[in-house]
């Protein structure tokens, strides 16, 4: 009788973490080909569009850029400040929660700018979205650390609460309710005026808006910060043993409050930007980045650069996804959806199979 | 003699890791066999493979001349084999009968025949002279009613070879002594005990012969008739060591840190400390021993600063340390190491590296918003070298080094900080031999530098022969202070039980210092 088992690799080599992640996204993106053909589709022709976001043969080509870095913005900065959050072992699932009360905060702004220079329209919204989102943030950190509440339950319900009160904003009709188009009989979310929206650097047609820029620098702020600072130190002491950073000295309450705060303003922040981007908001104004966001730090084993690249691939698979729909009638977007959940599965394999191997049980050599 | 057991070329590695070699063991019917081994030889490996928790890679294991296989806990309780965990398996909240109760299965009945089980275990108890109330809840138990309680629950599941996995390690003198009238009466009945443990005096008095591993490969094994410790030290080191433990004598000097009247609260609300007074001079080692709980934990964590004091003074070097910072003690001269049971848990933080180790209590010394990791790699590189920590960078992860080295690079971070009140509990904790050494080796050379060690330790032997002085804690009360090159073993155990108390003893009071700097009174007022 042979058996089976499981056995820790003893060596660590980046070759066969490389490897064993290509093959499984090959498996993953292969499953979905199946599905394709299931539904008659050329798999080969769909990945391509997807792959190539919809650039080849268009004359707008540069549409699918702004379109796919609109995507990327925030996926980018909420997937930054969940790592921040999760490196502190702090598990902070509330990124849709905290998006959305910035979102909503930012929406304020702009519906009462009344024609206020744009730069410092923009600026402001910014700075409510975070504040605001930063306070939710601090709220549930204060109750962990005084109360020794569960975090994980606090900023899941924030995501409900936050859901919920976007939702009954857009769909009550009165007079103080300034969100919604007061020509609209219906409910409906208003425009915001043009010194709301986000701007941006021309180059050619092609138009770089501002948020893209604040979000590399926020990119390589933050992994300076992680690696090089004292409060980044403290942090990854603190996510690896709370009770050594005690015994160090330090004020452990205090780190968490205050990463803790800048891991939902971050995310806030890139509410705000999103919202003045869209030029409007609604309840899917999120895209699911607090959701995205968490798998995006993950599979990137919450390192920076890792998580720069991954969000950026996941951004070309939803926005590719998109794109291709557009030709294929027969499915939609929800098929990144899919793809994304086959590609997490099979990339989890792939990480399984780096750090495991299974070994066929000999039987005793000396019978 | 019969072989109630015999292991034959067995082999078993973890990833590229050889824990065990082509290991060949037999152990007698009532025998009791010592396991000897330093940390990492792979004793707990092998017996874990006996007891079914891992099978082996190759090789063959008979029992009672019968070729068996064991890949289960359950398929070993079914051949006889039972293991006294180090941690014990019990549910707190039951009696010692239900403990016992749960794991018997069918025998017990569908609704627990209480009766007979009853029945059959004080049966069972009575033979084998344990000392047991069956209707006594487990966490009213002491640890030593714990362990009998532990070893009674195998012998009632049909164990004929019962394996004991460092068994002496949280007892005092007298229950050790206890324990092995049982261990005995075990050998009396034909049963087989295998005992693992690294206390050479103890294998002395109670094995019929020892098993030497070494780096995974058995090295044989010989009769402790015929033996002596030098002789079982070699053979598990695998060359000639010095045992004795030195003692310098040098110049003590004033009192660096006086407690008085010290009281403090555990995390669950209990006294824990209760009216300690002690002092520690510069240039000795204090050992402080106890049964484990003892409240040892909270002294040192109440001295570093880490926990609230409900009342009594600490003075260092003139000024009351009490109410400061950690930060502000450990800067005022104080520095803490304290090995917890997971030996991580509380000083480093595994997965940094030891250079993010280093700077643990210092990253906010240097100016700006950056750490200063250029000067710390150096002093991460230096104490590398002066300790001998085998490690193959400073960027290796702490948690990648073996035990022995892990307390080596906390040690030496809490002397490169240069304190003169080192506070050290458990620094051995888990080491083996040569590591152990090289611990005392450590210690003692701050004390010829003038440091003042609290030293809070296990092993009594060790603390005899390295401390200057020992006090004893019981239940959080100082029970006495001893001097190292007199006191005996057995009275220092009675003290840890609470027996003896010799604080007060001939019109002396232990504890405080006769040139202390508090006056009587005057000082206390204060506070």
């Amino acid at each position: 009788m042979s058996e089976y088992h499981l056995v820790r690799r003893g060596d660590f080599s980046y070759k066969r973490v490389i490897i064993c992640y290509a093959i499984g996204i090959l498996v993953s993106l292969g499953i979905g080909a199946l599905l394709l053909i299931g539904l008659g589709i050329n798999p080969i022709e769909y990945y391509g569009r997807m792959l190539s976001i919809g650039l080849i043969g268009n004359r707008y080509a540069y549409k699918c850029i702004e379109g796919l870095l609109k995507v990327f913005v925030p996926l980018l900065i909420t997937s930054l400040a969940l790592g921040l959050a999760f490196k502190m072992r702090f598990w902070n699932i509330g990124g849709e929660g905290e998006f959305l009360i910035g979102s909503i905060c930012a929406a304020i702004v702009a519906f009462n700018s009344n024609g206020m220079p744009k730069i410092l329209t923009i600026i402001l919204m910014c700075l409510a979205a975070a504040l605001s989102a930063g306070i939710v943030g601090l709220a549930v950190a204060a109750l962990k650390v005084k109360f020794n509440t569960n975090e994980t339950l606090m900023t899941l319900m924030f995501n409900y609460i936050m859901l919920y009160l976007i939702r009954y904003l857009g769909n009550t009709k009165a007079g103080w309710n300034f969100f919604l188009n007061p020509e609209s009989e219906r409910p409906i979310f208003g425009q915001f005026e043009e010194n709301c929206k986000m701007g941006g650097i021309k180059i050619g047609c092609f138009t770089l808006l501002y948020s893209v820029i604040a979000a590399v620098m926020i990119t390589i702020i933050i992994y300076i910060y992680l690696k090089y600072t004292k409060q980044g130190y403290e942090i990854s002491v603190v996510g690896d043993s709370s009770a050594t950073a005690r015994y160090a000295g330090m004020r452990v309450g205090r780190i968490i409050l205050r990463t803790m705060f800048i891991s939902a303003a971050l995310i806030g922040l890139a509410a705000g930007l999103a919202t003045s981007t869209a030029g409007t908001i609604s309840e899917s104004i999120t895209n699911n980045v607090g959701w995205t966001g968490v798998i995006v730090a993950w599979l990137a084993k919450l390192s920076v650069p890792g998580i720069f690249i991954t969000s950026l691939l996941i951004s070309v698979l939803q926005y590719g996804c998109q794109a291709a729909a557009t030709q294929y009638p027969s499915i939609d977007s929800n098929f990144a959806d899919l793809l994304q959940g086959i590609i997490l599965f099979s990339v989890l394999a792939a990480d399984f199979a780096a750090t495991f191997k299974i070994v066929k049980k000999e039987g005793p050599k000396n019978d | 003699m019969q072989a109630a057991i015999e292991l034959k070329g067995i082999s078993k590695s973890f990833g590229s890791v050889a824990a065990n070699k082509n290991i060949d063991l037999t152990v007698g019917k009532g025998e009791i066999l010592a396991l000897l081994g330093e940390n990492g030889s792979g004793k707990t490996t092998l017996m874990n493979m006996l007891s079914g928790i891992y099978m082996p890679d190759s090789g063959s294991i008979f029992i009672d001349g019968k070729k068996v296989k064991i890949n289960s806990p359950q398929a070993a309780g079914k051949l006889g084999i039972g293991m006294v965990h180090q941690h014990f398996k019990l549910v707190e909240r039951f009696t010692a009968l239900d403990n016992i109760r749960i794991g018997m299965g069918k025998e017990a009945g569908v609704f627990f025949k209480s009766g007979y089980t009853r029945k059959y275990v004080m049966e069972i108890a009575e033979r084998f002279g344990f000392n047991i109330d069956p209707d006594k809840y487990v966490y009213n138990m002491s640890v030593s009613e714990k362990q009998t309680l532990e070893i009674l629950k195998v012998l009632c599941y049909g164990a004929k070879i019962v394996i004991l996995d460092e068994p002496t390690a949280v007892l005092t003198v007298q229950e050790i002594e206890r324990l092995f009238e049982v261990l005995f009466k075990m050998r009396s009945e034909g049963h087989s005990v295998i005992i693992i443990t690294h206390k050479l005096n103890e294998v002395m008095e109670v094995s019929d012969r020892v098993a030497v591993l070494r780096h995974g490969e058995y090295v044989g094994s010989v009769e402790t008739k015929k033996t002596s410790e030098k002789e079982l030290t070699e053979l598990m080191v695998g060359h000639k060591i010095d045992l004795n433990i030195s003692r310098p004598m040098i110049e003590k000097t004033q009192p660096l840190l006086e407690i008085r009247d010290l009281t403090v609260k555990s995390d669950e609300g209990n006294v824990a400390v209760d009216g300690m007074n002690f002092y520690i001079r510069g240039g000795e080692i204090l050992g402080v021993a106890g049964i484990a709980g003892s409240g040892q934990k909270e002294l040192c964590e109440a001295i570093a600063g880490l926990r609230p004091i409900v009342k009594g003074q600490m003075i260092h070097d003139g000024e009351s340390i009490v109410g400061m910072s950690p930060k502000k003690i450990s800067k005022h001269g104080i520095s803490m190491s304290f090995i917890p049971e997971d030996r991580l848990g509380m000083g480093l933080a595994p997965s940094l590296s030891i250079t993010d180790n280093m700077i643990l209590k210092s990253y906010n010394d240097s100016k700006g918003i950056f750490v200063d990791r250029k000067d710390a790699r150096i002093e991460a590189a230096e104490t590398i070298e002066k300790l001998a920590i085998s490690a193959p960078s400073t960027e290796t992860p702490v948690r990648r080094l073996s035990g022995g080295n892990v307390q080596k690079v906390l040690l030496g971070r809490e002397i490169k900080s240069g304190p003169n009140v080192l506070i050290t509990a458990y620094p051995v904790r888990g080491l083996d031999i040569n590591s152990s050494y090289m611990i005392y080796d450590i210690l003692n050379e701050q004390k010829q530098k003038g440091v003042g060690i609290l030293f809070v330790g296990e092993d009594l032997d060790v603390m005899l022969a390295l401390c200057d002085k020992i006090m004893v804690m019981c239940h959080g009360k100082l029970q006495g202070v001893v001097n190292g090159n007199n006191a005996t073993k057995e009275d220092i155990g009675l003290m840890m039980t609470g027996a003896l108390n010799i604080v007060n003893k001939e019109g002396k009071t232990d504890g405080i210092a006769k040139d202390s700097i508090i006056k009587d009174g005057k000082e206390e007022e204060s506070v």
